[in-house]
C-alpha cells in the first residue's frame, strides 16, 4: 500500500522559497499566480493490512519525523493498489 | 575543565570548537561520536556547526534521533551546560530542548558574514562573563537561520528572559538592517527556562582569536570555564 504525505508550512508561517518562486513566475509573465506555497511530498511504500492501518502508520511517521509541528502541518492520502 | 564536542556525520565545526577549547582556552576537550551513548566525564557539551546527516529533510531533524542525544538530554536535565552553535542550535530546536524552529533565510541565500549581536542575558553559563548589553562581532554562516516561533511563544521567551542574543547595530539597537536572516524579534540566540542550555546561530568558535578577524566569541567559552571551575553559574542565579 502507498501512503502519500504532503507537508506544508502553516498558513501563519512566512515561506521565503514560495515567495521567490512567486516572484520568478511573475517575471515569466504568470501574472495570474497570486501566491505560491512550497512544501514537501513523501511517498511511503508500507506493509499494512488496511488503509486505516497505513494511515495510522504514515501519521505516526509524519508526527515523529516527516514534519515539524512548530512550523508545518501535513495531509495524508492512502492509495490501495488492489483497487487503484 | 573538560568539554565534550559532539560529532555528527556532517558536522564541520567540531574541530574549530575543539581548537577553541584546547588551544585558545587551554582546557581539555574530547570528541564524542553521535552513536556514543556516554559523554564521559564532560563538564560542558558543545553541539557544533555543520550539516548533520546532510541536513536532509530539515536541519537537525535526523540528528535529534542520534543515540548521543539521549545522553545530551540527560546531561541538560541534570543542569549541565550545553551550547548549540548554528547547526547545533538547529538540532536543539528539533529535539525540543529549545522552543521554536528555523526557516530558510529571508534572502533565500546561504549567508556567510560578520554580524553584530547584543548580549541580552548574562545569567547563563555561556554569557556570565559578558557585560550586560555587550555587543559582539561574530560571523554567521547559514542558509536556515530565520528563527520562527508563534507570537505567544515569543512573548513567553521575552517574559522569561530567554532571548540571550539579538541581532543589532553597533549601538545595540535592533533594526531591520541588522537582522541578517529575518528572524522574529531579531532573535540570534536563546536559552531554556533553566538557562543551562543555550543555542545561537553565530559562530563564537570562529571568533576566538584576532587573527580570525574578531576575538569577541571567546567570552562565551571564558564564561562556561568560569561557570564550571568557579561554580559561578549557580552563584549568578
Amino acid at each position: 500500500m502507498r501512503a502519500r504525505v504532503f507537508v506544508t508550512l502553516k498558513p501563519s508561517v512566512f515561506d521565503p522559497q514560495g515567495k521567490t518562486v512567486t516572484d520568478a513566475l511573475h517575471t515569466l509573465g504568470f501574472a495570474a499566480v497570486r501566491d505560491v506555497r512550497q512544501g514537501k511530498y513523501f511517498e511511503l511504500d508500507v506493509d499494512a493490512r488496511s488503509p486505516d492501518d497505513a494511515r495510522r502508520l504514515a501519521s505516526e511517521a509524519a508526527d515523529k519525523l516527516l514534519s515539524n509541528p512548530v512550523i508545518e502541518s501535513y495531509r495524508i492520502e492512502i492509495v490501495d493498489e488492489v483497487t487503484a | 575543565m573538560k568539554f565534550a564536542v559532539v560529532v555528527f556525520p556532517g558536522s564541520n565545526c567540531d574541530h574549530d570548537a575543539h581548537y577553541a577549547a584546547t588551544h585558545v582556552l587551554g582546557q581539555q576537550a574530547e570528541y564524542v561520536w553521535h552513536k556514543d551513548t556516554s559523554l564521559g566525564n564532560a563538564d560542558a557539551v558543545i553541539l557544533p556547526g555543520g550539516f548533520a546527516h546532510g541536513d536532509y529533510l530539515r536541519t537537525g531533524a535526523i540528528a535529534r534521533f542520534s543515540p548521543v542525544m539521549t545522553a545530551v538530554r540527560k546531561f541538560a536535565d541534570a543542569g549541565g551546560p550545553v551550547l548549540g552553535i548554528c547547526n547545533g542550535f538547529q538540532v536543539l530546536l528539533e529535539a525540543g530542548m529549545l522552543p521554536g524552529a528555523m526557516l530558510r533565510n529571508r534572502s533565500v541565500k546561504f549567508q556567510c558574514e560578520h554580524v553584530l549581536i547584543k548580549t541580552e542575558q548574562t545569567d547563563t553559563p555561556f554569557t556570565l562573563a559578558c557585560r550586560p548589553g555587550q555587543v559582539l562581532r561574530i560571523p554567521i554562516a547559514h542558509g536556515e537561520g530565520n528563527y520562527y516561533a508563534e507570537p505567544d511563544v515569543v512573548a513567553r521567551l521575552d517574559k522569561n528572559r530567554q532571548v540571550v542574543f539579538r541581532y543589532t547595530n553597533a549601538d545595540g539597537v535592533e533594526t531591520e538592517d541588522a537582522n541578517p536572516n529575518g528572524s522574529v524579534s531579531n532573535i540570534a540566540g536563546l536559552c531554556n527556562e533553566r538557562r543551562n542550555v543555550v543555542g545561537l546561530m553565530p559562530h563564537p568558535e570562529r571568533a576566538c582569536e584576532l587573527a580570525l578577524g574578531s576575538s569577541d566569541g571567546r567570552v562565551l567559552f571564558d564564561s562556561v570555564v568560569r561557570a564550571v571551575t568557579q561554580g559561578a553559574f549557580a552563584a549568578a542565579r
